[in-house]
């Protein structure tokens, strides 16, 4: 194997499937990044069993300036290599691969030689065949991504919940995240045939690690469902991820479908508000604010109340507030994640009772998104 | 002498093993009689209603929820700080964790399916 290439590009390419090598791994060849090369282009790989990256570097592509000497593949110490490419002292860089998988790295006068490993010996990216594939909007994609990931779960002692629900069905799209705390749900509608449905639970880490791996400049990223594998494709670059094994918790029975109390706020205000209130609440034993809501007087409190440090009370700055008086309960780290969510925008919170679970949606779509959070008994 | 510190530092390393075994024991231990003490609180709290019900037969429970009695007890077990729900049935709510599906057992409407 022998090829030149653009430095720049190629460290762009690799910081890209880099994040899915693990120093961590059990499978020592797991350290390596693959290079496969042929006539077309350079392909990097990289994978810690559960992710797999693999993007492509295309000759046609003159930004590039790859020209391929002799095709073949070789396995390097991503760690090593990666230091090395990115201190070279040239634009473009020579790598060639001698006997017994010695690589040479050359740029300008400086010249590296490093053990590689044979490719062959590399396990292979598992085949997901073109069967029903369908596009998103990355911004899309990247937006469901950071609603739902909030709720996954971080302990592994319940791994269906480290996951993010995935149901398509009749052209509509759910995607649902609990850890049995808080519950976030969006639904997206996908031009698919009718007739094509799934339902996978992908681990929330493989979708934070897409949502970083894709570029605002791709426009659609191809979705691939098979058995137990997730395939993400978005310009020249295929992200793989295993799914979770298992049946998700059925969740569409804990969203509240009636409501008792109705109040509209600001999200970045009433952010602000939750934030100084658990400046308190954070020292205290259980960490918990209270809320309190009268519509005869029209006023919204909230308490933050630490025995050993002191208390705070703040009424709130709202817009619209119907319905019953209610006194309730949470944890205000659940609240500032799900407001964080919603950006800059008017969201309607809707209560039944203080010991039930209470929803956040946005003033103006309803319907597409909606966030959940279980309140905790105080008395 | 550099022989007797390392039988020495295996006599610990067994020392501490079976400290680790112990404190693993107790800590299971405590979870059973802690699981055994919410049931028998709860159990004493039937008896002595019921007690209460031989004595005055007609007495309308004041401040009662429109709980039924087999719901109020999954209530009990979720405040004494236990899962009732069927995926972590009977495992412990860390720092006093809400949980939405234990919520929804105790407070969800049922419909007959």
């Amino acid at each position: 194997m022998k090829f030149s290439i653009n430095r720049t590009q190629f460290i762009k390419t690799l910081n890209d499937v880099q994040r899915a090598i693990s120093a961590k791994t059990t499978i020592p060849i797991l350290t390596g990044l693959k290079l496969v090369l042929s006539q077309e282009g350079l392909t990097l790989t990289g994978s810690d069993a559960d992710i797999s990256i693999e993007a492509t570097l295309a000759t046609t592509d003159e930004k590039n300036q790859l020209t391929v000497e002799e095709p073949g593949a070789i396995v390097l110490p991503a760690r090593f290599f990666s230091e090395i490419a990115k201190k070279l002292p040239e634009d473009q860089m020579t790598i060639a691969v001698g006997d017994n998988f010695q690589t040479t790295i050359r740029s300008g006068k400086s010249e590296f030689t490093i053990n590689g490993l044979d490719a062959n010996s590399y396990p292979h990216l598992p085949e997901i065949a073109d069967q029903n594939p369908f596009s998103i909007a990355t911004d899309v994609l990247k937006q469901l991504i950071r609603q739902t990931v909030i709720a996954v779960s971080n302990q592994e002692s319940r791994p269906i919940l480290t996951g993010v629900h995935l149901v398509l069905n009749s052209g509509e799209m759910l995607a649902v995240a609990t850890d049995s705390h808080r519950l976030a749900q969006r639904k997206l509608t996908v031009s698919v045939p009718s007739d094509v449905n799934y339902d996978v639970i992908i681990p929330g880490k493989s979708l934070i690690e897409l949502s970083r791996t894709l570029a605002d400049g791709d426009e659609t990223v191809e979705i691939r469902i098979a058995e137990n594998q997730v395939l993400f494709k978005a310009g020249n670059l295929a992200f793989y991820s295993r799914l979770l094994e298992g049946n998700y918790p059925d969740t569409a029975r804990l969203i509240p479908t009636s409501s008792s109390t109705q109040i509209e706020f600001n999200a970045p205000v009433l952010l602000a508000a939750i934030e100084r209130a658990s400046l308190l609440s954070h020292e205290s034993r259980n960490n918990v604010v209270r809320l309190t809501l009268n519509t005869a007087d029209n006023t919204a409190i909230i308490y933050g109340n630490s025995p050993d440090v002191g208390n705070v009370e703040e009424t709130l700055q709202f817009e619209n507030l119907t319905g019953e008086d209610l006194e309730i309960s949470f944890n205000p780290d659940y609240m500032k994640d799900a407001l964080r969510s919603f950006g800059q925008t008017a969201i309607m919170i809707n209560f039944t009772a203080a010991l039930r679970p209470f929803t956040l949606v946005p003033s103006e779509d309803q319907e597409h998104y909606i966030q959940l959070i279980t309140p905790v008994r105080t008395f | 002498m550099s022989k007797d510190l390392y039988e020495q530092l295996s006599n610990i390393e067994q020392q501490a093993k079976l400290t680790f075994e112990g404190l693993s024991e107790m800590k299971a231990v405590l979870a059973a009689v802690l699981e055994k003490n919410a049931e028998l609180k709860i159990e004493n709290k039937h008896l002595r209603e019921h007690l209460q019900e031989l004595g005055q037969p007609t007495t309308p429970k004041a401040g009662a929820q429109a709980l039924s009695k087999s719901k109020q007890n999954l209530q009990n077990l979720y405040e004494e700080g236990f899962h009732i729900c069927p995926y972590f049935y009977g495992s412990r709510r860390e720092n006093n964790e809400p949980c939405a599906f234990c919520n929804d057992v105790i407070y969800g409407e049922r419909t007959n399916d």
